[in-house]
């Protein structure tokens, strides 16, 4: 077996950022850009005596599926968390720049090509977002991801793959909301404030961040498929999501702007009603708001299996 | 308070060429380490940096490298280290599956 | 006049045409009942007779549905609210040319998102992120969009209400403005640093120490502003220095990429550029692998 076949079987959850980036793509097709050997290390971190990392722990780089470039963008969160500093933002801008420079001249050299070799945009994200040690940067950078990923709407695919440790969260919260495609396992989370500080504003009581279980029903990829905020969940390994991957790129664009959850008025119309029904069903849990959505038995879904689940869950579709 | 810079220079005695322009492995988690080891033309030597926020290791970082390098007698080489931590036992296992990487 | 902190609708009054705000007139704009994200303040007003859309921080009021949204937090509603303004701003000047599409002026007082449980259940970060995009939407259409900051302008909530506008300016520090991730003491203390050590850093580097004087230096707001009585003059002429660049298509030097160059400029982020360069340069010469598969 190659080693890019033994990676196709490896959990995604536990793969480093490179191997996820790697195995994404077709079989070879891997070109990392500002790699380990470039030295891109954050400028900022050794003034305050913390170790560097080389990529500053993020994976940028293009692959292939098929015929269409694939952009891809790997945070690694074993790296001070996979937090965003200026060297790891810029990655992240410059990738997503480079799909909008890639599209721009396809459509200007080859437009009846545009469906067949248009680019996608891969972002595994792991991440807690911004790094404080470079807070600032990082803070500026999260805002210049954000504007790159309007400037690739109704153009490009920007897919979040969430499947990692760490999942997403904080400013890189936004950015995976913002995204047109979101692909997770159910061992992954998305959200904007961690367990811990829930349960510091909120008091144990209201949330323990210690219940893993608790922890994995409020954000975690279950949930966020029966919410409609994940559009697909897949079984967690890297051939799983490379071949969702496959299955997104070959979507024409308006069924992509079909599943995003945000990003227009008429999406943010329907995320209105959903949290009209928040305040209505008042959920003190998120098996509150499975049962609202039709599912009688919270619990039998959380205890089931993968098939089983995606055989019984009743679910919120972005478009819906 | 800024990161130690540690440097090593080794004479393998039958130095061999890296059959690769450049590899790179690991992660710099806590308690972990990335190395590249890359050809650069040192007339034969080999050179090791080694950037630590660690103090006070100098000569078990230079014990360890000497072991590799004896072990895998590359020459013309430079040897990266991005280190947060890591215990020998781990810097040797990190070095080691670097080489794996390219010779499998 | 000691801070303008907690005054959002004070602060509309000083900067817009007088007695010209309207609370929740844009066209085709409605909210779903009377108290909808009280703390969100979006309306119509003039500035210098031109019609412009008004979004801000009203720190006084409660969500009365969602108690953790208070004292200028962003929650659900606050955050769908301000989009809609937005999308309705978008609509309402579709068929304008960009010399003619209504400003939006932002009045930044927010010390964050919602933090609690139903947030993350329903998804906070949806409605942070559907802001955030509806603001780089119209930016993009030819509105020209101003942050002005005059109280709280904190991480996630400055990245929502702020950090997608063309400019963004800032009272001085002397008025307790706030602009930061964490303050110094709580990275101190998450990263494990020393507080005395990151303080005397920070005057050599700017990137992680609150304040708008630290956000000015890594390019991340253009001006600051010495005084509120400042704020008027200093925001029209903003304006015209927006319709201006989008006059002549210099959008590079507007929003958040322009104040990533005006951050290289000033020394704060030199480090960004380089980066990216790099990146365009390894792949041109891998290009045509990945242009004719």
């Amino acid at each position: 077996m190659s080693k890019w076949q033994t990676l196709q079987t490896r959990s995604f959850l536990e793969s480093t950022a490179r191997q996820r980036a790697q195995g994404l793509v077709d079989e070879g097709s891997f070109t990392e850009l500002v790699g380990p050997t470039e030295r891109f290390i954050s400028p900022h971190l050794p003034e305050l005596g913390e170790a560097v990392e080389f990529d500053d722990g993020v994976v940028t780089g293009i692959g292939l599926l098929g015929k269409h470039p694939a952009i891809v963008i790997s945070q690694e969160g074993r790296f001070i968390g996979g937090a965003v500093g200026e060297v790891g933002g810029a990655k992240m801008v410059g990738a997503l720049k480079l799909a909008q420079s890639i599209y721009e001249k396809l459509q200007a050299e080859n437009p009846a090509e545009v469906q067949a070799r248009r680019p996608i945009v891969l972002i595994s994200f792991e991440t807690g977002g911004v790094r404080l040690h470079e807070a600032n940067a990082g803070l500026l950078a999260h805002a210049e991801v954000m504007d790159q990923i309007q400037n690739l709407r109704h153009k490009v695919p920007v897919v979040s793959v969430v499947g990692s440790k760490i999942g997403c969260f904080g400013g890189m919260g936004f950015v995976a909301a913002a995204t047109d495609v979101i692909v997770m396992s159910e061992f992954s989370r998305i959200g904007l404030t961690g367990p811990e500080v829930i349960e510091q504003e909120m008091g144990r009581a209201e949330f323990d961040a210690s219940d893993r279980a608790l922890v994995f029903r409020t954000t975690g990829g279950k949930h966020k498929y029966i919410m409609g905020d994940c559009n697909y969940l897949v079984p967690d390994s890297i051939a799983a999501f490379r071949q969702q991957a496959i299955a997104i790129a070959a979507l024409p664009m308006d069924a992509i702007e079909n599943l995003r959850r945000i990003g227009s008025r008429s999406a943010i119309e329907r995320q209105m009603q959903l949290v009209a029904m928040a305040a209505e069903v008042s959920p003190t849990d998120a098996k509150d708001m499975w049962k609202a959505i039709g599912n009688e038995n919270p619990q039998q879904l959380i205890d089931a299996n993968y098939t089983d689940f995606m055989a019984q869950a009743k679910r919120l579709t972005p478009a819906a | 308070m800024a990161l130690t810079q540690l440097k090593y220079e080794f004479s393998p005695a039958t130095p061999r060429a890296l059959p690769v322009p450049a590899v790179h492995f690991g992660v710099v988690g806590s308690g972990d380490m990335e190395v590249i080891i890359e050809n650069k033309d040192l007339g034969g030597k080999a050179v090791a940096t080694v950037v630590t926020p660690v103090t006070g290791f100098d000569h078990v970082w230079e014990m360890v490298l000497r072991r590799f390098m004896d072990e895998c007698q590359l020459g013309n080489v430079a040897i990266s280290i991005n280190d947060n931590n890591a215990t020998p036992v781990v810097v040797s296992l990190r070095l080691r599956q670097a080489l794996l990487e390219i010779e499998g | 006049m000691e801070t303008m902190m907690g005054q959002g609708r004070l602060a509309i009054d000083m900067i817009v045409d007088q007695d010209s705000f309207a609370e929740n007139q844009i066209p085709n704009f409605s909210v779903p009942c009377e108290d909808y994200a009280p703390g969100a303040v979006v309306g119509t007003a003039r500035i210098n007779g031109r019609e412009c859309t008004v979004i801000a921080n009203d720190a006084m009021e409660c969500n009365p549905r969602f108690p953790v949204v208070y004292a200028g937090i962003i929650g659900m509603e606050e955050g769908y609210k301000m989009a809609m303004a937005v999308y309705r701003s978008i609509e309402a000047d579709a068929d304008l040319p960009v010399a003619k599409k209504r400003p939006l002026l932002l009045i930044v007082d927010t010390p964050g998102n919602g933090p609690g449980k139903v947030e993350e259940i329903i998804g906070m970060n949806k409605s942070t992120g559907a802001y955030q995009l509806a603001l780089a939407e119209a930016r993009k259409a030819g509105h020209p969009v101003l942050a002005v900051v005059i109280g709280r302008a904190i991480s996630g909530a400055f990245l929502c209400h702020g950090l997608q506008a063309d400019q963004i300016i800032s009272l001085s520090s002397k008025y307790n403005t706030m602009i930061h991730v964490m303050p110094l003491t709580s990275i101190a203390r998450i990263t494990k640093q020393d507080l005395e050590r990151l303080t005397a850093l920070s005057t050599s580097n700017p990137v992680f120490a609150a304040g708008p004087e630290f956000f000015f230096r890594l390019g991340g707001v253009e001006e600051i502003m010495e005084s509120p009585q400042a704020m008027r003059e200093c925001v029209t002429r903003h304006l015209d220095d927006i319709y201006t660049l989008k006059a002549v298509n210099r959008t590079d030097k507007l929003g958040p990429w322009g104040r990533g160059e005006l951050g290289e400029q000033r020394g704060g982020r030199i480090t960004r550029k380089k980066v990216m360069a790099r990146m365009n340069e390894q792949f041109d010469a891998v290009a045509d692998r990945y242009l004719n598969a």
